[in-house]
C-alpha cells in the first residue's frame, strides 16, 4: 500500500519495483497522484502497467473537476501560497484523459485480509482531506472510526508521515502508510511504503525505499516550480505544507 | 421573523472547557467574551464538572480537547486537568501570554514529554509590535507574551501564536512571522482568526437565512462536531459560550447532541469565513 505520489514517477517507479520484488499480491494507491512535483502525466502509465488499484485524494478529486483550489486543508496562508502554485501547475500539466480517469477513482476501497474488513481511504473515513496524525488520533477516536464505518483495519494517508496503532489486543487497526512522492520529514531522501499480510495474524511492514530523487529535483527546478519543492526530495526535510503538523510531529523537523 | 437555520450535529470531535469562564487578568479591549478581571460574568467551570465532561468526551471518542477562558492558566486545577485531558486526547491551551512563569514552563513540558499525544499552547497576541498590541491588551501585555513564546519555545513546545485580523492589513501574517523569526524561532507557526462580532466587538445584526445556506455543507462548520464546555451549561462552539440562545443543555453534554441554532451574527463569520477556533 502507498500514498501521496505527488507526480514523483521516479520514487513510484522504485516502489514499485521493490513491491513487485516481495512478490505482493495487489498494489493499492490511496491517492494523490499530483502535488509538488513536475510531469504530472509520467505516474499514470506506471500506476496501469503495475495494475495499482487507485483510490481518490482530495487532489485528484481537485485535478479531476479543475477546482478552485486543492482542498488540502491548509489554513496557513504560506501553505497555501505553495499549495497555489503546485496545483495550478499540476491542473495545466494534466492531460483531459488522465483527468477524466481520476473522476472516476473510487473514494475507498474495501478489501477482506483473512478475517479482517480492510476500509482504505485517502484522509479519514469521513472525510477526503482530514489529517490523521499519529499524536492528534487518539485511540478512541480511531475506534468511533472503526464502529461507524464497519471496518476492522484501517489504511489512510494524506498526512505524509506513516504510523500504526493496534486496539484492543488486535481486534482494531489503523495504519497512516505514509508517501511515497516526498521523504518524511526524517532529514533522509528515503520514501515510505507499507506492506501489509494477514498469515493469519495481521502484520504491518513499512518498507524504505531509496531513489534516484536529484532527477526529480532537477526536473522540479527545471519546470520553474518552487525551489523549496526541489530542497525537500534533497535533504529529506520539509519546506512548505508545516503549519498543520502538530507539535509532536512539526519538532522532529528542521523548519 | 423566519425560522432560525440550524447546524446538524454530527459527532463530538472538538471538547472545549471555558476553564476559567471569564475571568482573566486582562481587559482586552475586543475580547470575544467581555472577559476581565473583575467578577466574571461567567464563572469559572469547577474540576468536578471538568472531568466529567472529558470522561464523557473520551467515551464518545472525542479527536481533540482545548482549554481556554479568559485566562484558563488561572485555573488552580489546570495541570492535573490537562494531565487527565492528555491521556485522552491531543489538547491546546489557549493563554494571553502573561501569566507564565519558568516553573510553569516545565510543568507543561513535561506534561508534552509525558504524553503520547501532541500538547499545544497558544498565545494570543493581537499586533506583532509591542505599542500596537499593547493599545488593545494593556502595557507591557507584548513583552510579557513574547517572554513566554521564547520559554516554550526554549522547552520545545512550540506555541503557535495566535491573533484576532483587527486591521484586516494583508500582510498581518507576515508580521507575525517576521516577529518570531526575528526572536530566532526556528518552527515558527501563526494562526490568524477573524474578527468575531461577538463580546466587545458585538454587531447588533446578521443571521444566517436557509437561503444563504443552500447548497451549503453545513457539516463543515465547526458546531457541527464541537461543543463547549462552561460552568453554566453546554454551548455549541466557543465563541458563543455563554450566551443563553446558544446554550444546548444546562451541563449534560450528552443532552447538548442536538442541531445548533445558528442565529448570531458570529455564525454569518464562521460561515463567510470557513473560521475555526481550532489548530487548523
Amino acid at each position: 500500500m502507498l500514498g501521496g505520489v505527488y507526480a514523483n514517477a521516479e520514487a513510484l517507479a522504485a516502489v514499485l519495483a521493490d513491491a513487485a520484488s516481495r512478490d505482493a499480491d495487489a498494489i493499492f494507491c490511496l491517492g494523490d497522484l499530483g502535488g509538488f512535483g513536475p510531469h504530472p502525466d509520467r505516474v499514470f502509465p506506471l500506476l496501469r502497467d503495475h495494475d495499482v488499484r487507485v483510490v481518490r485524494g482530495n487532489y485528484d478529486e481537485a485535478v479531476a473537476a479543475a477546482a478552485a483550489d486543492c482542498n488540502c486543508g491548509y489554513t496557513d496562508p504560506r501553505d497555501n501560497y505553495y499549495a497555489r502554485i503546485s496545483y495550478a501547475y499540476t491542473v495545466a500539466h494534466t492531460s483531459a484523459a488522465n483527468r477524466a480517469w481520476l473522476a472516476t477513482l473510487p473514494g475507498h476501497r474495501r478489501v477482506r485480509l483473512g478475517a479482517h474488513r480492510v476500509l482504505m481511504c485517502h484522509g479519514s473515513p469521513r472525510r477526503i482531506n482530514e489529517f490523521l496524525w499519529e499524536s492528534t488520533t487518539p485511540d478512541g477516536f480511531l475506534r468511533r472510526l472503526l464502529a461507524e464505518h464497519e471496518a476492522d483495519v484501517l489504511r489512510c494517508t494524506h498526512t505524509g508521515i506513516k504510523w500504526r496503532r493496534v486496539l484492543d489486543g488486535g481486534a482494531g487497526h489503523a495504519v497512516n502508510v505514509g508517501v511515497v512522492g516526498r521523504p518524511e520529514n526524517d532529514g533522509t531522501p528515503r520514501v515510505w511504503y507499507t506492506m501489509l499480510t494477514a498469515e493469519p495474524e495481521l502484520d504491518v511492514q513499512f518498507v524504505p525505499v531509496a531513489y534516484d530523487h536529484e532527477v526529480t529535483a532537477r526536473a522540479i527546478e527545471a519546470e520553474g516550480l518552487p525551489s523549496e519543492f526541489a530542497e525537500t526530495l534533497r535533504t529529506g526535510w520539509w519546506t512548505t505544507c508545516l503549519e498543520n503538523l502538530p507539535s509532536r510531529e512539526r519538532a522532529r523537523g528542521r523548519f | 421573523m423566519s425560522a432560525v437555520a440550524h447546524a446538524p450535529f454530527v459527532a463530538l470531535s472538538s471538547l472545549w472547557l471555558v476553564l476559567t469562564g471569564t475571568l482573566c487578568n486582562l481587559r482586552c479591549t475586543h475580547c470575544l467574551n467581555a472577559s476581565g478581571p473583575d467578577e466574571p460574568w461567567l464563572a469559572p467551570l469547577d474540576d468536578a464538572a471538568a472531568r466529567r465532561a472529558i470522561a464523557e468526551a473520551e467515551r464518545l471518542g472525542v479527536r481533540e480537547i482545548y482549554l481556554t477562558g479568559g485566562e484558563p492558566f488561572l485555573h488552580r486545577e489546570i495541570l492535573p486537568l490537562l494531565e487527565r485531558c492528555l491521556v485522552v486526547a491531543s489538547t491546546t491551551v489557549l493563554t494571553n501570554g502573561t501569566v507564565m512563569t519558568e516553573a510553569l514552563a516545565d510543568a507543561l513540558a513535561a506534561l508534552a514529554r509525558a504524553s503520547r499525544w501532541s500538547l499545544e499552547i497558544r498565545v494570543s497576541l493581537d499586533a506583532a509590535d509591542a505599542e500596537a498590541n499593547d493599545r488593545v491588551r494593556g502595557a507591557g501585555t507584548w513583552q510579557r507574551a513574547v517572554k513566554t513564546i521564547q520559554a516554550l519555545d526554549a522547552r520545545g513546545l512550540l506555541p503557535i501564536v495566535t491573533a484576532t485580523d483587527i486591521t484586516g492589513e494583508p500582510d498581518t501574517y507576515e508580521r507575525f512571522r517576521a516577529l518570531l523569526s526575528g526572536l530566532g524561532i526556528a518552527k515558527p507557526r501563526v494562526k490568524i482568526l477573524p474578527m468575531f462580532p461577538v463580546g466587545r466587538a458585538a454587531a447588533a445584526d446578521g443571521r444566517l437565512s436557509e437561503g444563504d445556506l443552500d447548497g451549503f455543507d453545513r457539516t463543515t462548520l465547526q458546531c457541527a462536531e464541537t461543543r463547549a464546555i462552561t460552568a453554566d451549561g453546554v454551548y455549541a462552539c466557543p465563541i458563543l459560550a455563554g450566551l443563553p440562545e446558544a446554550r444546548l443543555s444546562d451541563g449534560d453534554l450528552g443532552a447538548a447532541l442536538r442541531p445548533a441554532p445558528l442565529y448570531h451574527a458570529a455564525c454569518v463569520t464562521c460561515h463567510r469565513t470557513g473560521a475555526t477556533c481550532r489548530n487548523a
